[in-house]
């Protein structure tokens, strides 16, 4: 048997033979290994989970005309919208405002895909159904209240050229459309005074097509990755100005910051209180332990082997604590996902080597002390009684 | 020239002399007792031949060499080459077998050797409990697992501190006739004692008291 088999028959030995004390260590690096390896699953996946959970809240990105108050083509809009990686595209919906009379009041129609338009904005809560067939519209919650409009109700909408245009040409070019109220719009915002329909009803209506006005989009990516979405697509498309929501997208970058340093820190407490653990547990065991480091002394060790020997304990139950941490730590993480976010994580695989390497070097650190003061112990003590 | 040799040599702690200068020679073969009353300063000498401790004063010459100001790392290595030490307690490590507990001294020694340390073990008559821990053997069979440790790598002194201390009267009988057969083979015994029966088998007895060398005889029994 060479000296190295014997120092890991040594170890292993010590390891499992005195299985009750080293469970204790064993189990706080493992806990702690788990802690790591599953927040900084979590930290990783949080900008994505995250991402995801701020798309409810709205659009981040508007496009408008470049040239102030004119409108763009659809056409263009869909060059633009193109240059957005399609899986991170939530929604995109263009819109076309135009004003109408409804019982001779003035207000404002909005012509937009609709399902576009459910996918930018998620939080738009509708009494009654999204509109699923021509001649079908939304109206505002405040609108429908102001005209006494309820679901189920089918009203006329007129469409009149501008009134001095009119004037000019003696006649007041009129169009309708009968228009069937399938749900009330609730957002708390102003979109409650419109009136919403699909972009081939407005077209119908107002007779002219390829004009928009605006168009919103969901994107699911990082303040900065928006940044260059917006900059790249008002270059390539020089008739779009495409503008962030400010609003939206700083506060959603000031949260996930908040939330990965909160990650960050409680990490870092949970490898310390690990640290202390171990430390403690391994200063119990050289106290335990001191007759046989006198005995391993008076027997001609020199103090490097019996740095070694605790190390090689220590280092052993890190890397054991480590792998068992990497395992249990995904399925933590998995948990938290599903029950934070209600959706699975992606397993990072380089964790498992780093989660190792972590617990390794803080079991390392922790054991620096105490082993440093086994090489202190006094072989003459194996000569004095009990 | 003697195996050891110890010249004037003061063990001193605070203001007690635990050994008050003290010289005496023994040489290779011999086996020598050493007894006196609890605090003469028996295990404070043993200490310092077994190169665990250094005298506050004095030459300790072991092979020609004076090893009393030696630092702690070379003492280290001249107790690991040169001295076999037995304890009242045995001193086994509990979670290693007898066998890997005489590996143990082969390991900081040399290399372990597994055969050469089962051989030590059947010298010892332990041949049949070499694979059990010291939890599973006697007070006798651990002593002589001890034994077999301290023999292992042919040190050129064997220090033995009260091995019998725990034993009973048959156990203490086996122990003794091992040490009969190691001075047979020309090992060299320093055996401290506070059994007179254990005292009187050995060669020489050295008698301390306060830390001086009361009495310093051949044993008229020995044979
Ligand atoms: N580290 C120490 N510090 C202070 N005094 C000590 C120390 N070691 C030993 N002594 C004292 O030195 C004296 C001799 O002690 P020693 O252990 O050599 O006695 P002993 O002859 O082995 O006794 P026993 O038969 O009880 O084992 C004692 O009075 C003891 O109290
Ligand atoms: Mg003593």
């Amino acid at each position: 048997m060479n000296k190295r088999k014997f120092f890991l028959k040594m170890i292993t030995s010590s390891l499992m033979r005195r299985r009750s004390r080293m469970l204790v260590a064993l189990l706080a690096i493992a806990v702690g290994a788990t802690i790591l390896s599953g927040l900084v699953t979590i930290y990783y996946d949080v900008p994505r989970q995250m991402g995801a959970q701020f798309r409810n809240y709205g659009a981040n990105m508007i496009f408008v005309s470049s040239s102030g108050d004119a409108e763009f083509t659809p056409e263009a809009a869909e060059r633009a919208v193109a240059g957005i990686d399609a899986s991170e595209l939530v929604g995109y919906a263009p819109y076309r405002y135009e004003t109408v009379l409804i019982h001779e009041q003035p207000l404002v129609a909005a012509g937009t895909d609709l399902a576009g338009a459910k996918a930018t904005s998620p939080y738009w809560y509708i009494d009654g159904a999204w509109p699923a067939a021509d001649g079908e519209m939304l109206v505002g919650n405040e609108r429908a209240e102001l005209l006494g409009l309820s679901v189920g109700d089918t009203v006329t909408v007129i469409y009149s050229t501008e009134q001095d245009e009119a004037d000019e040409a003696g006649v007041t070019a009129e169009a309708s459309l009968d228009m069937k109220v399938c749900g009330i719009l609730e957002t708390g915002g102003s979109e409650e005074e419109y009136i919403y329909l699909s972009m081939e009803d407005m077209e119908r209506l107002t007779g002219n097509e390829g004009k928009l006005d605006l168009a919103e989009l969901s994107i699911s990516a990082p303040g900065e990755k928006l940044q260059s979405y917006a900059e790249r697509i008002s270059e390539a498309v020089p008739e779009i100005s495409a503008r962030l929501i400010k609003r939206v997208t700083e506060s959603e970058s000031t949260v996930l910051t908040k939330l990965q340093a909160l990650v960050l820190l409680v990490t870092i407490v949970v490898l310390l209180l690990t640290m202390i653990c171990v430390a403690t547990t391994m200063t119990a065991v050289v106290t335990e332990r001191r007759k046989e480091i006198g005995l391993r002394k008076a027997l001609g060790a020199s103090d490097r082997e019996i740095i070694g020997e605790f190390m090689g304990e220590g280092l052993l139950l890190g890397g054991i604590g480590g792998l068992i941490g990497a395992g249990l730590g995904f399925a933590f993480a998995q948990m938290v996902s599903v029950n934070v976010f209600s959706s699975s994580i992606s397993f990072q695989f380089w964790l498992i080597p780093v989660t190792i390497l972590v617990s390794v070097a803080v079991t390392g650190l922790a054991c620096l002390m105490p082993v440093r003061s086994a090489t202190e112990v006094d072989p003459a003590l194996v000569l004095k009684g009990e | 020239m003697s195996l050891l040799e110890l010249n004037n040599i003061s063990k001193i702690y605070g203001d007690l002399k635990a050994l008050d200068n003290v010289s005496l020679k023994v040489d290779t073969g011999e086996w020598v007792a050493i007894m006196g009353p609890s605090g003469s300063g028996k295990s404070t000498l043993m200490n310092i031949i077994g190169c665990m401790d250094k005298p506050t004063s004095g030459e300790v010459i072991l092979d020609g060499k004076d090893i009393a100001k030696e630092s702690a790392k070379n003492l280290t290595a001249i107790r690991r080459d040169k001295i076999g030490l037995i304890f009242q307690q045995f001193h086994l490590v509990n979670y290693l077998t007898a066998v890997e507990n005489v590996m143990v001294s082969q390991y900081y020694h040399s290399i372990p050797d597994e055969k050469e340390a089962l051989e030590a073990l059947a010298r010892v008559g332990l041949a049949e409990r070499a694979r059990h821990l010291p939890s599973q053997l006697s007070g006798g069979e651990q002593q002589r697992v001890c034994i077999a440790r301290a023999l292992i790598n042919y040190p050129e002194i064997v220090l033995a501190d009260e091995p019998t201390g725990n034993l009973d009267e048959a156990n203490e009988n086996i122990v003794l006739d091992i040490f009969k057969q190691l001075h047979r083979e020309g090992t060299t015994l320093i055996v401290v004692t506070h059994d007179p029966e254990v005292g009187e088998v050995a060669q020489r007895t050295i008698t301390l008291e306060h830390g001086k060398i009361l009495r310093d005889a051949k044993n008229p029994g020995f044979e």
